[in-house]
């Protein structure tokens, strides 16, 4: 989304612009979550969630450590970073007040059903779609660490039932971000085209209007 | 820098990001080629892994058990890096020794005497997979208590019979949890599960949990060999 917005007066229209926190979130997020998928695949196989020794395992393609081991050391290295980023993410939209224009408002859902415009409609999609992945993202930390130490933190687990419970709704947060993320994508291109998504992940400067 | 210069920056910057616009997948099909650095991962992440795990164990705190109606009879796996061995209980003798005053050979009869702890607690297997499992037998620190460890004692090493090994620290090896069980869900423990002995305890993953004991050893430094399983790459702490 574009931080500044675009003044009648200017003839060509504004470079998006990304806050640097923004982009650095962002560029961790796409990280360590691409480390955690991929490590927790890895670890699904060694006994899958679904079917258990006999179920069906995730093609290599997809999986990081080579073997369970080589996928925990990678999962577990990449859940600080991906919990801390999440965190400082937490912390800078609240201290900006950004909260406040990135999530779903009062008349967003109004929008969707009724609205004819298709700009405000993509705004209030897009607001949707990040206020539903946030409790998605904390559920996934939550429950990984209920899955981590599970006789230290054991009301974590009772939370959820049981093991198998826990370990469904650990899982699920794979194909819900990566449901995400392709529809993060489109929106963002069909809104901004490949000069919204540049400007996401590098600087303004280097986005060249055409 | 003139502008002919910044294009040229630009241009494959651009042609960068069509390529990787779908940047999550260029990672994971990178994900095979990365396998090759877990072990620098793992050395530099595992001493704050651990320096966690030591700080969330509190060696006197209880694990909560489970009602014997909770017991999940079918869900605990059987895992065995090698053979089966076949231990004539009779014959059987559990060794004590390294850095303690009173070295001990225990008979089963022996450790049958002594009082029987009995808890339900859930087994959790590093692959991923949890039952919850009632086991019986002798807390690990009244063996202590018997053997007398000195001051020097830091760690505990565990052989099996099928040649298995396993080293702990010596808090989470006597944690009033931690059980030499030699029943199981009531009955006697069966063979496939460690008979006549082994290791039951609900704070550490299911491949610290030797099956088959026949030694103990009390250490006074970490052992070069840590175990079996650990050997091959797992984490060493393993505290759940």
């Amino acid at each position: 989304m574009t931080s500044e917005i675009p003044s009648l007066k200017a003839k060509t229209p504004l470079k998006p612009k990304q806050a640097i926190a923004s982009k650095t979130f962002h560029w961790i997020n796409v990280i360590s979550l691409t480390l955690m998928m991929t490590s927790g695949l890895q670890i699904y196989n060694a006994n899958p969630v679904f079917g258990g020794r006999g179920g069906l395992r995730i093609p290599p393609l997809f999986t990081l450590g080579g073997w369970l081991a080589g996928g925990r050391h990678w999962h577990f290295a990449a859940m600080g970073i991906f919990s801390l980023n999440l965190l400082f993410y937490g912390i800078y939209i609240v201290a900006t007040r950004r909260w406040k224009h990135r999530f779903l408002q009062k008349n967003d859902l109004t929008v969707l059903q009724k609205s004819n415009n298709i700009k405000r409609k993509n705004y209030a999609w897009h607001r949707l779609a990040y206020t539903l992945i946030i409790p998605v993202l904390l559920l996934s930390i939550f429950t990984g660490l209920g899955m981590y130490k599970p006789a230290q933190l054991h009301w974590i687990v009772d939370f959820f039932g049981d093991w198998q419970a826990l370990r469904i709704v650990h899982f699920m947060a794979v194909p819900i971000f990566v449901a995400f993320s392709i529809f993060h994508s489109l929106l963002a291109l069909k809104v901004g085209g490949s000069r919204l998504v540049e400007s996401m992940f590098f600087k303004p400067s280097s986005a060249k209007i055409i | 820098m003139s502008f002919s210069e910044k294009t040229n920056l630009y241009l494959p910057r651009r042609r960068f990001l069509q390529l990787s616009g779908f940047s999550s997948l260029g990672l994971l099909l990178n994900g095979c080629a990365m396998s090759l650095f877990d072990e620098q991962v793992f050395r530099a992440t595992e001493p704050l892994n651990q320096t966690l795990e030591e700080w969330l164990l509190d060696p006197e705190k209880l694990v909560p058990e489970f009602p014997v109606s909770a017991i999940e009879p079918d869900k605990l796996l059987v895992n065995t890096f090698d053979f089966t061995p076949q231990i004539d209980p009779q014959k059987f003798r559990l060794k004590i020794d390294g850095e303690v005053a009173r070295p001990l050979s225990l008979s089963m009869a022996d450790l049958e005497k002594m009082p029987l702890t009995t808890m339900t607690i859930r087994h959790v297997c590093v692959e991923g997979w949890a039952a919850i499992a009632q086991w019986g037998g002798v807390k690990l620190r009244e063996l202590a208590v018997l053997a007398q460890p000195s001051s020097k004692a830091r760690y505990v090493y565990f052989k099996s019979a099928d040649g298995y090994y396993e080293s702990w620290d010596i808090a989470s090896a006597l944690h009033p949890q931690t059980l030499m069980a030699y029943k199981k869900n009531g009955e006697t423990l069966p063979v496939d599960n460690g008979a006549p002995l082994r290791l039951a305890s609900p704070i550490k993953l299911g491949y610290k949990l030797s099956k088959w004991v026949t030694q103990i050893t009390f250490l006074s430094e970490k052992p070069k060999t840590l175990g079996y399983w650990e050997d091959q790459g797992y984490e060493w702490f393993a505290g759940i």
